[in-house]
C-alpha cells in the first residue's frame, strides 16, 4: 500500500525531491509504524489487563451465584430473580427518576448559564464562572455531607423557611419519601451543573460572532439567537454533555449513601447503591451484583443509542 | 469516566484491586507468611481506637503465655474490615489478611457460611461455656466454635430519675416493666415534664431487634437463613408496639447518631433504650451527673419474654493463615483466660466482656457516681447472663431494609398482616 502511494505521489514532486521522499519511506514507515505502536501499546495492554479482561470475568461472574467464595454457575436465574426483587425494582425506578428529572434540569441550566455567563459586556464575568464552577472541586462525600446537615430537621433551610413564614412547621426533608428525591436532585444538580457549564462556555468561545451580527442586522432577537444559532451550534456539545451526565446519574452512589443511605425505607436508594449492599452490607452475593452492574451497562448502551438517534447528526 | 469503569468491573475489579493493595500492607506491615513454622509477627484488625483497639493493646501488655512474636494492631472503620475480609477471602488468598479479626455479631454467620475454611476453629482453644450463652450460638457453626466472643451488647434502659420523678415515678415502677407500660409512663412524663419518652429512627430498627430479642425470636428461622416474618408473632407484636410509641407521641425522631446522641446529652429526651456501649456517651453530659439510672430493658407483653436484650456486640476471630496457632494462643492468653485483664478493661476503657469468670472481680462492684451510686457494670453482666439466645442468621442486615420499608406502609395505615406478608414475600424473592 505505501509503496504504490508512494508511486502515485512522485507524479506531483518535483525531480529533486522524489528519490529523497522515496528512500525515507522505505526505511521510515515501518520505524514509524513501530513508535506509533509503542506509544499505545501501554495502554492498549493496560486496558486489556484492567478493563476487558475484568469485564469478562463480569459477565461470566453475572450468571453465578452463592455465598462469598461459593460460587456455582446458575445459567439465566439470576436475571429472572432480578425481575422479581423489589429492591431492584424500587433502585431501578429511583435512578430512572433521577436521570429523567435532572439531567435535562442540569443540561437546560448549564446552557443558561453559559449563554448569560458568555456575554462580553457582563461585569465580574471570571467572578460569576468561578463562583459556578467551584463546587465541582468539592469532595463528594464532604459536599454531601454539607447538604445532609442543611436539609436536616433543625439545618439552616429549615430555619430559614420557617421563619419566613414559608411553611407552618419544620419538614424532614431526609426522612419523607418525596423530599427525600428532592434533596438527592438538588444535590447532584449544584455539584455538576458547573462542569457541565465549562463544556458550553469552552464550545461558546468557537461560535463565529459574524453569525450572531448577521442575525441581529436581519431583526433576530435573543430568543431566536439562543435556539436558531446556539444550540444547533453547540449541538455535539450538547450531546456529549448529555451521555456523560446520562452515565454519571446512572452511577450515581456516593450522594445516596452520604445524605439519606437509601432511605427511608428505599426512596432514595440508587443502583450503584443496591450493588454495594449486595457485595458488601449483606452476605455477599458478587455473582447477582454483577449481573446487577450488568444491567447498568445495558442501560448506558441503550441511552446513548438513542441520544445519538435523537440528537446526532445523520452520518 | 473512570468511575464508569469502576462501577462496571466493581464485582472484579474490586477483588484485583484488593488483592493487590492488601499485598503492600503485608510487605510494610512485615507480617511475612514467609518462613512457615514460627511466625513472628501476628495482625490483629479492629475498628473503634477508644474501644476494641484500645483492648487489643491492653491485651497486647497482658500477653503471658510462652509465644514469642509481635501483636501489630491495625486500625480500620468497620465498613473497610468487612469489603476487605470479603475481597481477600473470595479471591481465595490469604496474602494481607490478618490473623486475628474482630467481627460483628450480625455478621458472624454470613462470613462463616460464606467462606467456610477461612477460619480456625478455636473449639479446642477455649472453654466455650466460660463465655455468656447468647454470644456462642451467633459464633460457632456446625458444632465448631469460631469466635471468643468479646463485649456484650446487653441492652439497658438508661432513665433520667429527675424527669421521671416530676412525673410522679421511681426507678421501681420502671425496672423489669412491658413496653406496654413504659409508653404509658412516656404519655405521663411528656405530659408533665414535656419532654419526649425516647429517640426513634424510623431508618434503624434496633429498637425492633431488641424489642423480638426479649422473646428469643429473630427475623430468620433457627436454620439462620428462612425469612420468619409473617408468621412471626413476635414481631407482630414489635411492630404493634412500635406504633403505638409513635401514635401515643413520645419519641422524638432523629435520623442520625450525632442527633441520636444529641437528644439525651441536651435532656431532650427522658430515657435511652439501647445497648450498653451508650454508657460513655450518656457520661458526656457531665452537668447531668446523679439524674441518671440505668434499669433492665423493658420486655414485650408475651409469654416467655425476659426483661434482657442485646444491641449489637462483637467477637474475635481467628483467621486459618500462617500464624494461627501463634494467634490462637495470643487469644487463649488474653481475652480467653485471664479475667484481671476484664477487669482492666472496665475500669480504663469501660468495656464489658462476655467471660463470665470476670464478673466476681473487684472492678465489676465498683459503684458508679454518675448513675446515683449503681453498681452498674455488676448489674449489666447480670442482665447479659439472662440473655435470650438467638441465632442472628445470614440476613439480618438484608432483611432490616426490606422491614424498614414495611415499618413505613404500616405507620401510614396499612394493615400489619398485609404488611408482614409482603415483607415476608420480598425477603423470600430477594434471599435467594
Amino acid at each position: 500500500m505505501s509503496q504504490q502511494s508512494t508511486k502515485k505521489g512522485e507524479m506531483d514532486l518535483p525531480v529533486r525531491l522524489r528519490y529523497k521522499e522515496t528512500k525515507r519511506e522505505k526505511t521510515g514507515v515501518f520505524f514509524k509504524k513501530k513508535v506509533g505502536w509503542l506509544f499505545i501499546i501501554i495502554s492498549v495492554i493496560a486496558i486489556t489487563i484492567f478493563n476487558f479482561y475484568p469485564m469478562v470475568q463480569a459477565f461470566l461472574l453475572s450468571f453465578q451465584s452463592g455465598m462469598g467464595g461459593n460460587l456455582e454457575y446458575v445459567g439465566l436465574e439470576n436475571w429472572k430473580r432480578l425481575f422479581g426483587d423489589p429492591t431492584f425494582i424500587a433502585a431501578l425506578t429511583n435512578t430512572s427518576i433521577y436521570l429523567l428529572i435532572q439531567v435535562p434540569l442540569m443540561i437546560v441550566l448549564a446552557l443558561f448559564f453559559s449563554v448569560l455567563l458568555n456575554d462580553p459586556k457582563l461585569k465580574f464575568r471570571g467572578f460569576f464562572r468561578i463562583a459556578i464552577f467551584l463546587p465541582c472541586v468539592t469532595s463528594l462525600v464532604a459536599y454531601s455531607v454539607i447538604f445532609k446537615y442543611l436539609f436536616g430537621i433543625d439545618g439552616i433551610i429549615n430555619q430559614f423557611l420557617l421563619n419566613f413564614g414559608f411553611i407552618p412547621e419544620t419538614i424532614n426533608f431526609l426522612a419523607d419519601p418525596f423530599w427525600a428525591k428532592v434533596v438527592i436532585i438538588l444535590a447532584i444538580t449544584w455539584r455538576w451543573t458547573g462542569y457541565n457549564m465549562i463544556f458550553y462556555l469552552a464550545a461558546l468561545q468557537n461560535v463565529d460572532k459574524s453569525i450572531y451580527e448577521a442575525a441581529r442586522i436581519d431583526g433576530a432577537n435573543a430568543f431566536q439567537q439562543f435556539f436558531q444559532i446556539t444550540v444547533p451550534m453547540l449541538k455535539p456539545i450538547i450531546l456529549f454533555t448529555s451521555i456523560t451526565s446520562t452515565i454519571g446519574t446512572l452511577q450515581i452512589f456516593d450522594e445516596i449513601v452520604n445524605i439519606t443511605n437509601g432511605g427511608p425505607g428505599n426512596a432514595t436508594i440508587s443502583i450503584s447503591q443496591y450493588i454495594y449492599n449486595l457485595s458488601f452490607e449483606y452476605t455477599p452475593d458478587f455473582g447477582y451484583a454483577s449481573t446487577v452492574s450488568y444491567v447498568i451497562v445495558i442501560l448506558v448502551v441503550i441511552l446513548s443509542i438513542i441520544q445519538f438517534r435523537v440528537a446526532g447528526e445523520r452520518k | 469516566m473512570k468511575k464508569f469503569y469502576l462501577m462496571l468491573l466493581l464485582a472484579v475489579g474490586m477483588l484485583v484491586l484488593a488483592a493487590c493493595s492488601s499485598g503492600d500492607e503485608e510487605a510494610s506491615g512485615g507480617s511475612g507468611s514467609e518462613g512457615s513454622s514460627g511466625t513472628d509477627t501476628i495482625t490483629a484488625w479492629a475498628w473503634d481506637p477508644a474501644f476494641n483497639i484500645a483492648a487489643l493493646e491492653k491485651a497486647k501488655e497482658a500477653y503471658n503465655g510462652d509465644g514469642e512474636f509481635e501483636v501489630e494492631i491495625i486500625e480500620n472503620a468497620q465498613d473497610d474490615i468487612i469489603q476487605k475480609l470479603n475481597t481477600g477471602l473470595s479471591s481465595g488468598t490469604t496474602k494481607g489478611m490478618p490473623n486475628i479479626v474482630l467481627i460483628e455479631d450480625y455478621r458472624a454467620q454470613s462470613f462463616l457460611q460464606a467462606y467456610p475454611d477461612a477460619f480456625h476453629p478455636l473449639t479446642d482453644v477455649i472453654e466455650a461455656s466460660d463465655f455468656a450463652e447468647y454470644k456462642i450460638a451467633t459464633t460457632s457453626h456446625e458444632g465448631e466454635q469460631y469466635g471468643l466472643p468479646f463485649d456484650s451488647g446487653v441492652a439497658a434502659l438508661y432513665v433520667r430519675t429527675d424527669y421521671l420523678e416530676e412525673a410522679g415515678y421511681t426507678v421501681e415502677d420502671v425496672t423489669n416493666i412491658t413496653w406496654d407500660e413504659y409508653i404509658e409512663i412516656g404519655k405521663k412524663v411528656k405530659e408533665t415534664t414535656g419532654k419526649n419518652m425516647l429517640t426513634l429512627d424510623p431508618n434503624d430498627l434496633a429498637q425492633v431487634r431488641m424489642m423480638i430479642q426479649t422473646n428469643g425470636s429473630w427475623y430468620v428461622d433457627e436454620d439462620g437463613s428462612t425469612p420468619n416474618l409473617a408468621d412471626n408473632e413476635t414481631l407482630a407484636k414489635a411492630f404493634e408496639t412500635y406504633k403505638k410509641m409513635m401514635d401515643a407521641d413520645i419519641a422524638k425522631i432523629v435520623s442520625d447518631w450525632s442527633q441520636f446522641v444529641g437528644a439525651f446529652n441536651s435532656g431532650d429526651v427522658a430515657s435511652v433504650p439501647t445497648g450498653n456501649w451508650i454508657t460513655p456517651s450518656v457520661k458526656q453530659g457531665a452537668d447531668q451527673s446523679g439524674n441518671w439510672a440505668v434499669v433492665p430493658m423493658p420486655r414485650l407483653d408475651m409469654d416467655g419474654a425476659v426483661n434482657a436484650s442485646n444491641l449489637g456486640g462483637s467477637s474475635w476471630y481467628v483467621l486459618n493463615v500462617d500464624g494461627k496457632e501463634e494467634a490462637a494462643d495470643f487469644m487463649l492468653n488474653t481475652f480467653g483466660s485471664n479475667p484481671d485483664l476484664y477487669q482492666t478493661l472496665v475500669k480504663d476503657i469501660g468495656a464489658l466482656g462476655t467471660y463470665s469468670p470476670a464478673a466476681e472481680g473487684d472492678a465489676y462492684a465498683v459503684e458508679d457516681e454518675f448513675f446515683g451510686g449503681q453498681q452498674l457494670i455488676t448489674d449489666l453482666s447480670t442482665w447479659t447472663d439472662e440473655i435470650p439466645a438467638v441465632n442472628y442468621g445470614l440476613h439480618t442486615y438484608a432483611i432490616e431494609d426490606i422491614l424498614v420499608t414495611g415499618m413505613q406502609d404500616y405507620l401510614n395505615g396499612a394493615e400489619l398482616t398485609t404488611v408482614l406478608e409482603n415483607v415476608q414475600g420480598q425477603a423470600e424473592a430477594q434471599l435467594k
